[in-house]
């Protein structure tokens, strides 16, 4: 080979590549708090709907970002192709009425509605997805520790609340006990505390 | 936030300029804009394919498309502007011969067709060819950090190969994503069989040439009859080859089915009109 042939640049590998099952399992998670969240699904006794709106959630995200088609996404679900063409023709506006409690069980027609408008929510987000470690290179892991803590949370929220809920946590180098003793309460939002948490940290 | 809608004369700012970009060719000369000067409307050769246009390039098997798409990037990227090449069919280092040999034959810089042809190579991984989100995400990796301002893909066709029913939403896709990145393109199409061979229909029907927007179509014919023979002047078993604008939703074109000759340097030459080939032919007694 000679020279030359060393300095034309080929990529042969993508640079990164679609993470399908994170898009899909949010799509999931977006589908049952579109239902009402988790907690409501058990309280009705309905967690049998949970496997059809896993594949409902899938068989979108397959057809929207990998342009499958309805046989391929049949083959990797391990459904038939004519659950894929339910799910995918689903009416998003019976799914309205679905909501609304009109409707009382999910099968693919229902489940598809509801991913696939779920699928409009997500990419409509426009969020990203930030691994662990990235999190740390941009120095802002401790915001990810705090928001996991106070998931829950009743605001406004006291220091002695706080506190228990921030306990052995340290924040830049900090314990977060000496951070909450300089803030001021109570605290209206999560955001509240995490922009309060980062001027006493600066 | 975007707004949904515009007056016309919002968009005044934002209007394209209409210049060619130089495919190295007599095609350069084929698409034109119309000038005022003074009370006269003159025909004015635009220099090349329209600048953001996205151009389908369909043909038979070894009807020259892709020698023409390799042509493209080696005329551009001699002239310092950044290619990003797409092979979905031949690998990478076949590629590097082939423009080798071009740049050669065409005198051109090569080096600096070295330094500015960045190549995807799409036919050796299948992540690339099943994941459109994959390949664009490279796509745009390139696009941002190499500034290009040309993209070919060769072949589009590779990208929904055995799944035509897709061909809409997939080439749609990837010419919003050329659009989006202001990118002038080229995508190459696959004819099947049973398409007629001078038409813009390519593999996944009329998908690709609806989309985008124009269409070039090659075609060749072998001399198989004395008619035909006669007619070109042509010895039987010879092939001709021809070239012509389908149609270009951007700017004025020629319209006549052009002939064309692959040099053995592997390199377009596009000759003369077909009507004016076979007239001037029906002149003379040479025969080659």
């Amino acid at each position: 080979m000679s020279d030359e042939k060393e300095k034309m640049e080929v990529i042969s590998s993508p640079i990164s590549t679609a993470d399908v099952d994170h898009l899909a399992e949010r799509v999931f998670q977006e589908c049952i708090n579109m239902l009402g969240g988790l907690r409501r699904l058990t309280y009705y006794r309905n967690l049998t709907w949970l496997p059809s709106l896993a594949e409902a959630a899938y068989a979108v995200v397959l057809k929207g970002e990998l342009f499958k088609t309805n046989r391929e996404i049949a083959k990797e679900l391990g459904i038939s192709e004519q659950t894929v063409k339910n799910i995918l023709q689903a009416d998003e506006k019976e799914v309205e009425r679905f909501i609304m409690g009109e409707v009382e069980k999910v099968d693919e027609h229902k489940a598809g509605g509801i991913a696939k408008l779920a699928y409009k929510r997500v990419k409509k987000e426009k969020g990203i997805f930030i691994k662990e470690e990235e999190l740390d290179v941009l120095g802002i892991a401790w915001a990810l520790i705090v928001l996991v803590r106070l998931k829950g949370a009743d605001f406004p929220l006291d220091r002695e609340e706080l506190k228990t809920r921030l306990k052995g946590t340290t924040i830049k180098g900090v314990p977060a006990e000496e951070i909450i003793e300089k803030m001021k309460f109570p605290v209206k939002s999560p955001a509240e505390v995490l922009r309060q948490i980062r001027e006493l940290t600066e | 936030m975007e707004r949904e809608f515009y007056e016309l004369g919002e968009l005044e700012p934002k209007a394209v300029k209409l210049f060619g970009i130089s495919t190295g060719t007599k095609l350069d000369e084929m698409f034109w804009k119309v000038e005022r000067k003074g009370d006269r409307f003159i025909k004015k050769p635009l220099g090349g394919i329209p600048f953001l246009s996205v151009i389908n390039i369909t043909g038979l098997p070894d009807s020259g498309k892709s020698v023409l798409a390799e042509q493209f990037a080696v005329v551009q990227a001699s002239r310092d502007y950044k290619i990003l090449f797409v092979t979905v069919e031949s690998p990478a280092n076949f590629l590097y011969t082939s423009m080798k040999a071009k740049a050669e034959y065409l005198g051109l810089d090569f080096s600096k067709v070295l330094k500015n042809i960045i190549v995807i190579d799409a036919s050796m991984n299948d992540e690339f060819r099943e994941n459109p989100k994959a390949l664009m995400d490279t796509m745009a990796y390139v696009i941002r950090e190499k500034h290009t301002n040309n993209v070919i893909i060769d072949s589009i066709t590779g990208l929904y190969e055995h799944k035509e029913v897709m061909a809409r939403q997939i080439v749609r896709v990837f010419f919003n994503f050329l659009k989006k990145w202001k990118q002038t393109g080229i995508f190459i199409s696959q004819k099947r069989s049973a398409q007629i061979a001078e038409s813009a229909e390519a593999a996944g029907g009329l998908a690709v040439a609806h989309i985008v927007d124009g269409t070039i179509v090659l075609d060749k014919k072998l001399i198989t009859t004395r008619w035909d023979s006669n007619m070109y002047r042509m010895p039987v078993g010879s092939v001709l080859r021809t070239i012509r604008i389908d149609g270009c939703r951007l700017t004025g074109h020629d319209s006549r089915t052009w002939i064309f000759e692959i040099t053995p340097r592997g390199t377009i030459n596009i000759i003369s009109p077909l009507e004016e080939y076979i007239s001037k032919r029906a002149g003379g007694s040479s025969v080659e």
